[in-house]
């Protein structure tokens, strides 16, 4: 059987490693996590006064049901999902062939637009690091 | 038209969307991601947000199938999804440790629905334990809650016949219930008894 990705250092190494960057890439960066489609906090970073578990938890239930709207409207694969609040906006994006979401939220310094690459690009560079063995 | 909206709730792997999938009349709205824990239940996918069904019981009525996630890390969706119900049919797997105090550990968790509309217990499963006696859920739960009044049937959730029995049991409470505020001019919920 194999590990969850959750439980696997191969993972949670890894993830830690594209985390990192991401808050590099967007300096407004208040709180990022990568989970398991289903949930489960693999690693997250900075934002001390967030609960991972139920961050990690809205956030795969945020993801299916936009991927589920997605769906049933025949649009194709959903790309990403935004949620913009007054004080701030929370962006998802899928790992490319991996069980695995990266949500991340950012003040309202930055623009959805810089917040919406820098996620792209942490979950394309994540794709990357998984693919060596 | 009417309508009834039931909440469809139990563990991981107790067969909601089974259920759900087997009763419904429209294609169902799943929210289904890989599951990374085999270990509760072995299966390959998991619910992470909701399921959704139609059916109609006749020309005038329909009845709207939720299905909530069943692990606690989702329970805010059960507050989110609770708010429109009328009542919960509950779904416990025999095959899982403890489903006696889970069952309860569930009514529990949704009582206020108990007092707004009703509550219903398929046991499913059951045909992969020696004995899952209905008699043992039925005895554990008036002895917890001795006022309470829980149908406990035995089911099979890819059953659309079973499952529909246990969804019209539950109905015709929720009516009765209504019906008799109705007469007595109280709102559904209110000055109900409460379990101890
Ligand atoms: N043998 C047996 N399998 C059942 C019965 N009811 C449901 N199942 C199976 O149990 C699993 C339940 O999974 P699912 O519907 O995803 O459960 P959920 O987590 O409550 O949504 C499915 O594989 C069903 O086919 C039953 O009465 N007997
Ligand atoms: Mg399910």
């Amino acid at each position: 059987m194999t590990l969850a990705p959750h439980l696997d250092s191969k993972y949670i190494v890894r993830g830690e490693l594209a985390l990192g960057g991401l808050r590099d890439l967007a300096p407004s960066l208040r709180y990022a996590s990568l989970l398991t489609e289903d949930g489960f906090s693999v690693v997250s970073v900075a934002g001390k006064e967030f609960d991972s578990d139920r961050f990690a938890s809205m956030a795969s239930s945020t993801q299916a049901l936009a991927d589920a709207v997605a769906r049933e409207l025949q649009l194709g694969d959903n790309e990403f999902v935004i949620v913009a609040a007054a004080h701030g906006h929370v962006v998802q994006v899928r790992v490319d062939d991996h069980p695995l979401v990266l949500a991340a939220l950012f003040t309202d310094k930055e623009t959805i637009g810089i917040s919406l690459t820098a996620a792209r690009r942490t979950a394309r560079r994540l794709n990357t690091l998984l693919m060596a063995n | 038209m009417a309508e009834h909206v039931i909440l469809f709730a139990g563990p991981m792997g107790a067969g909601k969307t089974s259920a759900i999938r087997a009763l419904s009349e429209i294609d169902v709205v799943s929210t289904e991601a890989a599951n990374s824990d085999r270990t509760v239940a072995d299966k390959p996918t998991t619910t992470v947000a909701l399921d959704y069904g139609e059916i109609g019981i006749n020309e005038a009525e329909k009845v709207r199938l939720y299905g909530v996630p069943g692990q606690r890390r989702f329970d805010f969706m059960w507050t989110i999804l609770a708010e429109r119900a009328e009542g919960v049919l509950l779904l416990v797997n025999a095959d899982a440790d403890n489903p006696v105090e889970t069952a309860i550990e569930y009514v529990k968790e949704f009582f206020a629905l108990y007092e707004r509309g009703g509550i219903v217990i398929g046991l499913t499963r059951a045909d992969l334990v020696p004995r899952a006696l209905i008699e043992e859920y039925a005895n554990a739960l008036a002895d917890e809650m001795p006022d309470v009044m829980i149908p406990v049937l035995t089911v099979d959730a890819r059953s659309q016949e079973e499952m529909m029995t246990l969804l019209m049991t539950l109905i015709a409470n929720i009516e009765l219930k209504q019906a008799v505020a109705d007469s007595i001019g109280v709102g559904v919920g209110s000055g109900g008894r409460r379990a101890r």
